[in-house]
């Protein structure tokens, strides 16, 4: 989500919380007789509210799987998240009166850690990431509709080549590739000269366009891809050139989906330690809370 | 061929010449009672001429549409806030929709229509049914079954297109038309249900017959107005000349008529109607249309209305097409548009919450898709668009689609699921739903349905039916699903040319 004015509301009441709390944190601090501590009524209260907040901020994952249930807009929820979210962590500090506590506390406090900083970066990343994509994504689909596509960039490519080289005499998974929909290839008879650029095709943009390639495939690369093309370009008569150049199309489309996916996983990535570790959280907050209580 | 007396005139070198490439152009099909002949939704590319015996015709889809609401037992949540939506199928007795149009006869491919209470009709000996899809490879439009022990002949268009021309046949057609349908097809349309039998059978002999080649054109704009048509078979295209080119006013199908007009107003054609595909059209001339609206007032009224309305959508159709946008405006069908889901690319985490919202809301089936074409730093998603010019509605075999005075697209309850829609809408934005409904076992009795079969208590067989959908805009709901779920608040509703309109010159 884009931190915008839509948000100064959340962000002015989130400070004037923390100083709140601060400033009680400090009076309390300084009187309290046997100075401040997580089992003292204040540092209950302090406890109590922090993980208020967290199990709020955690509510956010349930609230997304019922999408119709009119419990509030999805942003209003995501805004309280972010922003009660960090309100907890003065909270937190304030109940340990900042001290590391025992194995368990020192657990719950990386693990919190780890959770406040993996939603601050996602937090981070989510303000020029989509922008980013907009601007070098071009050619953008829906994530998981990137293999399909490879396959069917791959299907285009196979025609093209084949017209002007004839059978390509490539292995195809072919139940796989007719069940998605890959036309089969018209092969025709080979163009005089066209042995350079089938012989490109097969060894290199072939493969470069699988669903899986190489990360270090020359073609990866805008640069190394132009100089190559610009190479085969040089050996090929001049009927060749305009399928080259439908090929150079087909690669730059093949790197954009896979800068699409880079980015996809840096967009989302975070989320792979932000939730399992709220999850931990909340189960090694319930065991302090309920060991804390115990003795 | 020649055996049969209605085709005996034709030449034999004529039917050579049909045979020289198959001989199974035309086949002759026994029947038993019983056996069905061809199911409506399927695609087919012949026609049959009932040669001996008779045959049901009817709808086999439930009479109903598909809506999303939240589900009874799931509506007892804290203060109402918690619902559970499903889609289920209503009928229009049960959710009367906004300008919900109680049509009394559903047009079909075949010289009767079907009543909209009871859709099952009988043809018999010299019928012929199945021209539509045999002319245009339209979806059948209709189920039909044996209802006694039947002959038929089953022909392709090439064999079609000779029985048509000879001049007995034909003439027994439209004898047959005059006869039998062109009463109903007349009071099919709301304007003309009050006219008397006597009346029609003044009409009768006198009413045209006229066939149109696709791209034809029925009337041209300019034109002196000199008749009312009304469209038998086939889809007809109205547009309006504009300096920067045709605007498209409507597409008008089987039951829906045009040309009165310029007949009330005494003057020209608004507009030039032309034939999309094979087009069959019943032309009332203009004495008879002054003696029909002279003698019954109610009938003048009614069209005068319908034409004012009709004028009304030109006028803001023709304001609206005056702003001629930007060329990508205009490439992306925004232009078109009266509504459309926008997500803003540069907000968009791509999480896909609105897909999910609305396949939540919509009993699993996502109306809409996160990908399309993009204008400025907008997705325009594969969400309906309510487009003016609705590709959507040409090759309805049953004429189910149409559009609310707000422009808005409507599928009708006797949608037949048969995806024609999906595949004509541009934009793919039309989905197709499966209803899970008890197994469809109509019985007709007497050319009545006694039975509409819910027997699915007792655990028997389940059917599945199919049920054309689009955005319905979560009608109900005070927002959206998907922008109410969006939680990145991305995804916005709007009217693409007031919203881009700063954009636009």
């Amino acid at each position: 989500v884009i931190i915008d004015r839509s948000h100064w509301r959340w962000m002015i009441a989130t400070l004037a919380l923390t100083a709140i709390a601060s400033i009680s944190y400090a009076v309390y601090a300084a009187r309290w007789p046997d100075g401040p501590g997580g089992g003292t009524i204040p540092g209950m209260i302090y406890g109590l509210l922090g993980s208020g907040l967290m199990l709020f901020a955690g509510l956010l994952s349930a609230r997304k799987r019922v999408p119709t249930w009119r419990l509030g807009r999805a942003q209003t929820w995501l805004k309280g998240h972010i922003w009660l979210g960090i309100l907890s962590v003065p909270l937190i500090l304030f109940h340990s009166s900042f001290r590391w506590g025992g194995r368990l506390e020192q657990v719950l406090w990386w693990v919190f850690a780890l959770i406040v900083l993996s939603g601050l970066f996602g937090l981070a990343l989510q303000q020029f990431l989509p922008r980013l994509m907009l601007k070098l994504v071009s050619m953008e689909t829906i994530y998981e509709q990137i293999p399909h596509v490879c396959l069917a960039i791959r299907g285009s490519a196979d025609e093209v080549v084949a017209v002007v080289c004839g059978p390509l005499g490539v292995e195809e998974p072919s139940a796989d590739a007719e069940e998605k929909g890959k036309k089969k290839t018209k092969a025709s008879q080979p163009m005089e000269g066209s042995g350079p650029l089938k012989d490109f095709y097969v060894r290199q943009v072939r493969p470069f366009l699988d669903s899986n390639y190489s990360v270090t495939a020359p073609l990866a690369s805008a640069t190394h891809a132009s100089a190559m093309f610009e190479q085969v370009r040089i050996m090929l008569p001049q009927p060749l050139h305009q399928p080259l150049d439908q090929l150079a199309v087909f690669c730059e489309e093949r790197r954009q989906l896979a800068l699409q996916s880079r980015l996809h996983g840096w967009l989302h990535g975070w989320l792979m330690i932000h939730i399992p570790l709220s999850c931990v959280l909340g189960v090694l907050g319930t065991a302090h809370a309920v060991l804390a209580l115990w003795y | 061929m020649a055996a049969y007396g209605d085709f005996a005139e034709i030449p034999a070198k004529q039917w050579e010449r049909q045979f020289e490439f198959t001989d199974r152009a035309v086949v002759r099909r026994r029947f038993r009672a019983g056996e069905i002949i061809c199911r409506e939704g399927d695609y087919g590319s012949t026609a049959f001429y009932v040669v001996r015996g008779k045959v049901d015709i009817f709808l086999s889809s439930p009479i109903a549409h598909a809506k999303s609401r939240k589900s009874d037992a799931q509506s007892r949540g804290i203060f109402g806030l918690i619902r559970r939506f499903a889609t289920g199928l209503v009928s229009a007795n049960q959710d009367q929709r906004e300008e919900e149009q109680r049509r009394h006869w559903i047009p079909i491919d075949a010289p009767i229509d079907l009543a909209y209470d009871n859709p099952v009709g009988q043809l018999g000996p010299g019928d012929l049914f199945g021209e539509m899809t045999c002319m245009s490879f339209y979806p059948r439009s209709a189920t039909v079954r044996a209802a006694e022990d039947c002959e038929l002949l089953e022909m392709l268009r090439n064999v079609l297109e000779v029985v048509k021309k000879a001049k007995s046949f034909k003439a027994k057609i439209e004898a047959n038309y005059r006869q039998r349908a062109l009463a109903t097809h007349l009071r099919s349309v709301r304007e003309f249900a009050e006219l008397p039998d006597e009346f029609i059978d003044y009409l009768r002999p006198r009413v045209e017959l006229l066939t149109y080649e696709p791209g034809a054109a029925i009337c041209n704009q300019g034109d002196a107005a000199d008749s009312l048509y009304l469209v038998r078979i086939g889809f007809v295209q109205v547009s309006q000349r504009h300096p920067g080119g045709d605007l498209v006013l409507a597409y008008l199908s089987r039951g829906q008529y045009f040309g009165e007009m310029g007949l009330i107003a005494g003057g020209v054609r608004t507009a030039t109607c032309r034939a999309l595909d094979h087009v069959e059209v019943v032309r009332i001339n203009k004495e008879d249309f002054d003696v029909m609206v002279q003698r019954f007032p109610g009938v003048r009224a009614k069209l005068q209305v319908e034409a004012e309305r009709r004028a009304a959508a030109t006028r803001l159709q023709t304001e609206t097409a005056a702003q001629i946008p930007l060329d990508r405006f205009l490439e992306q069908g925004l232009m078109n548009a009266q509504n459309v889901l926008l997500i803003d690319l540069e907000k968009c985490t791509r999480c896909d919450e609105c897909v999910h919202a609305c396949g939540a809301a919509h009993g699993g089936i996502t109306r809409l898709l996160r990908d399309g074409l993009r204008y400025d730093k907008f997705l325009v998603t594969t969400s309906c668009r309510q487009c003016t010019d609705p590709l959507c509605m040409i090759g309805c075999p049953v004429g189910s689609i149409r559009r609310r005075e707000s422009l808005e697209v409507i599928i009708e309850d006797w949608c037949i699921g048969c995806e024609k829609c999906a595949k004509q809408c541009p934009y793919g934005n039309i989905t197709i739903h499966n209803f899970d409904v008890a197994e469809l076992s109509r019985v007709y009795e007497g050319q009545k349905v006694i039975e509409l079969a819910d027997t699915a208590q007792d655990g028997s067989k389940r059917a599945v039916v199919k049920k054309a959908t689009t955005c319905d805009l979560c009608s109900g709901l005070a927002e959206p699903s998907c922008v109410y779920a969006c939680p990145h608040d991305a995804a916005i509703r709007v009217h693409p040319q007031e919203f881009f309109s700063g954009q636009l010159p």
